[in-house]
């Protein structure tokens, strides 16, 4: 479903990522986790089609996005770290808009905004202004424009903050449900319980390298997925 | 504590004498002292020599005709309004909506001392405005009226009164700007009719200055009877200026009176109108099948609405809408005299080409598409992610300043083609040519805004009216209106119409179309590399 190979990205002197591979099949929840600028937020958006990368090659489905961006995105949704949304529409119009834009019908567009909005407790506030949401609200808002489209790979930054306990609840269970429908999911949390509990597969990257992957009982062993980050993390500041 | 407050307050309110929004960092304390000397010289020198000169004009007349009163009466109205409207949105922001509020009550600060320092805020404010008119008013009469210790006194207390009495209307009236605000559902249009009336309203007074003054003189006597035989109080508060010790006494122990009584009436009510959350409408959500739109369309649906929710946006970069409507009445009620105005002052050949330059310029006042970019800002991650063609974004961006300009402008050259004889092929030109010059105003518009996009900012005033595209575009449409006008009258009218308007048609057309290779070509990749 997605495969990234060697992919680096700069900021002038520094590297953020760098030369990261990973693969993600369909049905899996792959976790992403690292220290505060690891360089998650920078592969999540090189793999989006939001920033350009230096080298490697971003593969989804098959198709390169530098090759095809459009038909690559057509196939992703893609919630950010901060939903920044659309703050002059409506919860509904932004929900169209996102609609039009990935072509969804709308006799399905209208069931799955009821499904979802109501599953988050939304659906009463979709026609105020999303000004007037907190960042909950918008983060469940981001959460369900992803899910408008029934696309097949999901990508995440840190989609449980800002969540109520219930609507985290919810949003783990329609990630399972999507991979166990086919689809992917790529995201990226500091909640390590989460991860430890939730993700088929988890990658860990510390200064843009990723320094382990694979399956969860390949990655932690009979240890906890926190004792692992920690002592993973250490080894790579040590060789640095 | 309270000098901590209201220095943390002032700071706030010349916010931008200290921090550039656009680079997103603190000024140099060169720039900040320059910047903070550029103000002072156009409150003290501008608005306070124009003042002067207003005083000086009224002062004589009225001190020897012994209405001194009046003069004050006048000079410290004026005041009062400029006081009262200069800082009543600062109230409303500072007092009623402040941002801090909350951080400030969480700290070891006394309620009180945080009211006085918000008052004192305002305060500072008002006085400010009013100084502006009533110190030059005084200074004016006590050079060419009257100068004794009395009078002295009498300045300093109508200072102190008028700043009083601004401070308790700003807070009754930033009152009411929170109540109706919170409460209004279309602020935005709502926002930009006020502030067209208002527009309206002081272009009509700068217009109409010099008769309503020399009506005034002319009359001061019969308006000073009058306001001697109703309205007494008026009277005698205009002669605190003239050192009237009851007057002085009575009117400054009055408003300090009345500020304390407004003072007491907010702490009485502080802490619940600082921690009130707006309350917003509740708008019932009722499910519908939404029509399925198109790519563009809903592109385009999404940047419509970009402009039409932001007042500041539609007001400063699509007034020139406003301008053309109130132009085709203009046309319409007056179109005879004024093409025989123009055909007198320019000759009949040139009337035809003078009113297509005017339709032009007036388009060229509409740059929707310059700061389009740039207020993505933290959204541009959406545009960027969706699988929306760049290109298509851009175009969109393109039509919403087309659909706002070029539509009045093709009603503006037809209602002038009524009223100017002209031959088939000038017809065709004199509607042609500003569609064509729309165009390509608009695509320099967009590919300034790309060239010069800034996707940080924390007010979107930053990019509205502070951004190097919105100043080019803005000089550059009258500069290219100005280059085709000074043309024509340099060479061009040899030419004759027809010629030289067609040529400028097809320059125009091929400036435009390489405007939009280059939006197309790498100004799409621009904005995907923002």
């Amino acid at each position: 479903m997605l495969q990234i190979k060697e992919l680096t990205k700069t900021f002038g002197e520094k590297t953020a990522v760098d030369n990261l591979s990973l693969h993600i099949q369909p049905g899996e929840i792959y976790g992403f986790i690292g220290h505060n600028g690891a360089g998650k937020t920078t592969t999540l958006r090189s793999v989006v089609g939001i920033q350009e990368f230096d080298k490697g090659e971003v593969l989804i489905d098959g198709t390169s996005i530098k090759a095809d961006p459009l038909g690559c995105k057509a196939q992703i949704a893609y919630i950010p770290d901060n939903p920044d949304l659309y703050e002059f529409m409506s919860g509904i119009k932004y929900l169209n808009f996102i609609g039009d834009i990935f072509r969804v019908e709308p006799t399905i567009r209208k069931e799955r905004i009821r499904k979802y909005a109501d599953l988050f407790a939304l659906t009463s506030d979709l026609a105020q202004p999303i000004a007037s949401y907190s960042h909950g609200m918008k983060q469940k808002l981001a959460i369900i424009s992803a899910w408008i489209h029934d696309p097949k790979l999901i990508l995440m930054d840190e989609p449980f903050v800002g969540l109520d306990p219930k609507a985290a609840h919810i949003l783990k269970e329609m990630m399972k449900e999507h991979c166990e429908k086919g689809g992917a999911i790529f995201f990226s949390t500091h909640v390590l319980e989460v991860a430890e509990k939730l993700c088929d597969k988890v990658a860990i990257i510390k200064a843009g390298k990723l320094i382990r992957s694979g399956t969860m009982d390949e990655v932690k062993g009979d240890e906890s997925l926190e004792e692992v980050f920690l002592e993973l993390a250490e080894d790579a500041e040590r060789e640095a | 504590m309270i000098g901590i407050l209201v220095k943390k307050q002032l700071m706030e309110v010349f916010r931008g004498y200290f921090y550039n929004q656009k680079k997103n960092k603190a000024r140099s304390r060169e720039a900040t002292i320059l910047m903070l000397l550029g103000f002072a010289l156009l409150m003290v020198v501008l608005l306070g020599g124009m003042f002067a000169g207003l005083s000086v004009l009224l002062c004589s007349e009225f001190y020897e005709l012994g209405l001194g009163w009046l003069y004050f009466l006048l000079m410290g109205m004026i005041a009062l309004l400029l006081a009262v409207f200069g800082s009543v949105f600062n109230t409303y922001s500072g007092l009623y909506k402040a941002r801090d509020n909350d951080l400030l009550l969480s700290m070891p600060i006394s309620v009180r001392d945080i009211m006085i320092a918000r008052l004192l805020n305002v305060y500072l404010m008002g006085l400010m405005y009013a100084s502006v008119v009533i110190v030059p008013a005084v200074v004016v009469y006590w050079i060419l009226g009257k100068f004794s210790i009395t009078t002295v006194v009498g300045g300093i207390a109508l200072v102190l009164f008028i700043s009083l009495l601004a401070l308790v209307l700003s807070c009754v009236l930033g009152w009411v700007v929170a109540m109706i605000s919170s409460r209004l559902k279309h602020k935005s249009f709502v926002t930009v009719i006020i502030s067209l009336v208002a527009f309206g309203a002081y272009y009509f007074v700068c217009f109409r200055l010099n008769s309503l003054i020399n009506t005034l003189l002319a009359n001061a006597i019969l308006i000073g009877d009058t306001i001697h035989g109703k309205a007494i109080i008026l009277h005698w508060i205009g002669r605190i200026g003239e050192g009237y010790l009851p007057s002085i006494i009575g009117f400054t122990a009055g408003a300090v009176a009345l500020t304390l009584l407004c003072g007491w009436c907010m702490s009485r009510n502080f802490l619940k109108l600082a921690t009130v959350t707006d309350k917003v409408a509740k708008r019932e959500y009722k499910e519908t099948t939404a029509k399925q739109k198109g790519l563009f369309a809903a592109v385009l649906g999404k940047e419509f609405s970009r402009f039409t929710s932001s007042a500041l946006y539609m007001l400063n970069c699509g007034l020139g809408i406003v301008f053309m409507l109130a132009f085709i009445v203009v046309l319409i009620f007056k179109g005879n005299s004024m093409v025989e105005m123009v055909s007198g002052v320019f000759g009949p050949a040139s009337t035809a080409f003078l009113f297509c330059m005017m339709v032009s310029i007036m388009g060229s006042t509409n740059f929707v598409a310059a700061p389009s970019v740039s207020l993505e800002g933290k959204n541009i991650w959406l545009l960027q992610s969706l699988p929306v063609d760049p290109k298509l974004v851009l175009m969109a961006k393109l039509s919403v300043q087309l659909l706002v300009t070029n539509i009045p402008v093709l009603a503006l050259s037809i209602a002038g083609a009524f009223l100017v004889a002209m031959t088939v092929p000038e017809l065709i030109l004199f509607i042609l040519f500003p569609q064509v010059f729309t165009l390509l105003i608009s695509a320099m518009d967009l590919a300034l805004g790309i060239r010069f996009a800034n996707l940080v900012w924390t007010n979107e005033m930053a990019p509205i009216k502070q951004s190097a595209a919105v100043t080019i575009a803005l000089f550059g449409g009258w500069g290219l209106s100005a280059a085709v006008a000074g043309l024509y009258f340099w060479k061009g009218h040899l030419l004759g119409f027809t010629p030289y308007v067609g040529i400028c048609t097809v320059v125009s057309a091929l400036l435009a179309a390489v405007l939009l290779w280059w939006i197309l070509k790498f100004g799409s990749k621009r904005f995907m590399a923002l």
